[in-house]
């Protein structure tokens, strides 16, 4: 038996997209502009493309590109992270580094790094790995700093080495907080793989919605911007849905991420 | 030597040897000087344009829209995340919209507003402000919902109005969560900024990539990638200072 008050909150986001769309066509409709299509000529728009073979390959190449650049990212950042917040002196080697680096748009970079690497994969799954790293380490960091020394202690009196310590004890102790940059990192993932295939518009999600505003097909504009919003909604769904089993153990955490860095 | 002084060696080893290392791919012939420009060309071009009227236009563009865009952020996400921690009813609200719309990756709607916007400055400025508003919203609720209720209480009961309690108790006690957000939003804003400009834009520092870019001038490709990553750490430790500033007599946190 669900009651009316937890299916409400459950249907809460469902609501609220349902609103944002309603907001979307009466705006439209008040500003009766050609380059502004409704929402429902939008949503109509949709399925044309994800019928299109090529756009499924092109955006399916995207969520590759993306899977693959964060999943690399995953295993550097975090280790790098959990080393500097539990030994100070990599902490104040890596610091002034990742300062100066933090607020250089990743994207920005694909340029240069086209003209190294070209404009195929490599180059975009570099980027992506390049924007979604700093804010994994700087999760990973705060949590390896935060474990409490009395744990680490008792983990040595029972004679578990330092590598040992670093597995056992640290790693899921900061386990909340490393997925919390994950979590960011997954949204930043999205941000970077549109930007970097609207400077190379080679192939990909981006590459079909700037070509669609070039050639000012504004309803296949306005739908890729439906489902790129939506695989923003889903995957950060999906991932919350992973956390909470992951660190089922812990306290509840926020049910937002804090930072989109 | 004293520890300070150690850090701040330690800190900046790896840089110098990132620049060693750029200087030595050149040196020894791994990179053509078309490809990578040696570090020296870069600065020293920097150092040239930095007092030429062009660029500091440039600049200017790129700081306007960057302070209109985190300006609108702040106040709006101030004001809003105050609200749903202070109502159930804004909060209802509020909460699943931001749950819907914080994970959506506002420069896919980069589009929509420039063709609502127009290719002005508007389009980048709400670009910038949709993007930090987020950060600056949420960490404002978090911090505001977490104010201890004893604080309110002892307020009330020194006889504070309901109406006064929201800028003398939860304002304040929230500041650093705040200010937390801000910065995390100040940096957003550097790196939203100039993907705007990049994509369409007619000045800006975004706009002198693209530029060098398409004429392959790979020493002025880099000149405004440092210039954006200094402006960042100045506008970072100036919200630094303003933080010190502000939440003097706070214990550290």
């Amino acid at each position: 038996m669900i009651t009316p008050g937890a299916a409400l909150s459950k249907s809460a986001p469902l609501l609220a997209c349902i609103g944002l769309l309603c907001a979307w066509q009466v705006a439209s409709l008040a500003l009766q502009t050609e380059s502004f299509p409704t929402a429902l000529e939008a949503i109509r728009a949709v399925p044309s493309i994800l019928g299109d073979k090529e756009s499924l390959v092109n955006i399916g190449a995207s969520i590759r590109r993306m899977a693959i650049g964060l999943s690399l990212a995953v295993l550097f950042a975090i280790p790098l992270g959990l080393l500097m917040g539990r030994i100070k002196g990599v902490a104040s080697f890596f610091n002034p580094l990742l300062m100066i680096i933090y607020p250089v748009p990743k994207a920005a970079l694909m340029p240069i790094i086209m003209l190294w690497m070209g404009v195929g994969d490599m180059s975009k799954t570099l980027v992506i790995f390049l924007g979604v790293s700093l804010p994994i380490i700087y999760h990973s960091f705060q949590g390896g700093k935060a474990v409490e020394e009395k744990m680490l202690w008792s983990g040595a009196a029972m004679g578990l080495s330092a590598p040992q310590r670093m597995l056992r004890i640290v790693l899921p102790a900061a386990l909340p907080e490393i997925l919390t940059g994950c979590r960011t990192g997954l949204v930043l993932a999205l941000i970077t793989m549109v930007t970097s295939e609207m400077i190379a518009r080679q192939s990909g999600a981006g590459n079909i919605l700037f070509n669609a505003l070039d050639m000012a097909q504004y309803d296949t504009v306005f739908a890729m911007i439906i489902i790129i919003g939506a695989m923003g909604i889903l995957f950060d769904a999906a991932f919350e849905k992973l956390r909470g089993w992951l660190v089922r153990w812990s306290k509840p955490q926020h049910d937002m991420p804090l930072s989109f860095s | 030597m004293n520890p300070a002084l150690n850090k701040v060696l330690l800190g900046i080893t790896p840089i110098a040897l990132f620049l060693a290392l750029w200087q030595s791919l050149i040196t020894f012939g791994y990179a053509p000087v078309t490809m990578l420009p040696p570090p020296g060309a870069v600065f020293l071009r920097l150092g040239q344009q930095l007092f030429t009227s062009d660029f500091l236009h440039e600049i200017a563009a790129t700081l306007l829209r960057l302070f209109a865009g985190f300006g609108i952020a702040v106040v709006l996400g101030v004001i809003i995340g105050l609200a749903a921690a202070v109502s159930p009813a804004i909060n209802a609200v509020v909460k699943p919209l931001v749950r819907v719309m914080a994970p959506i990756p506002k420069v896919a709607l980069y589009p929509a507003l420039l063709l609502i916007l127009g290719f002005d400055h508007a389009s980048k400025i709400t670009l910038v402000a949709a993007d930090a508003l987020f950060p600056i919203l949420l960490s404002t609720y978090y911090g505001a919902s977490m104010v201890e209720q004893k604080l309110i209480w002892s307020a009330m009961a020194a006889g504070t109005p309901r109406a006064q309690i929201l800028f003398k108790v939860v304002l304040p006690a929230a500041m650093p969560s705040i200010l937390t957000g801000c910065r995390i939003g100040l940096v957003i804003s550097c790196i939203v900024v100039f993907l705007a400009e990049m994509i369409t834009s007619t000045d800006g520092l975004g706009h002198m990539l693209v530029q060098a870019a398409r004429t392959f001038q790979t020493v002025d490709m880099f000149v405004p990638l440092i210039t954006i990553s200094m402006l960042g750490l100045i506008l970072n430790s100036l919200l630094h200072g303003l933080r010190t500033y502000l939440l003097r007599g706070f214990p550290e946190v």
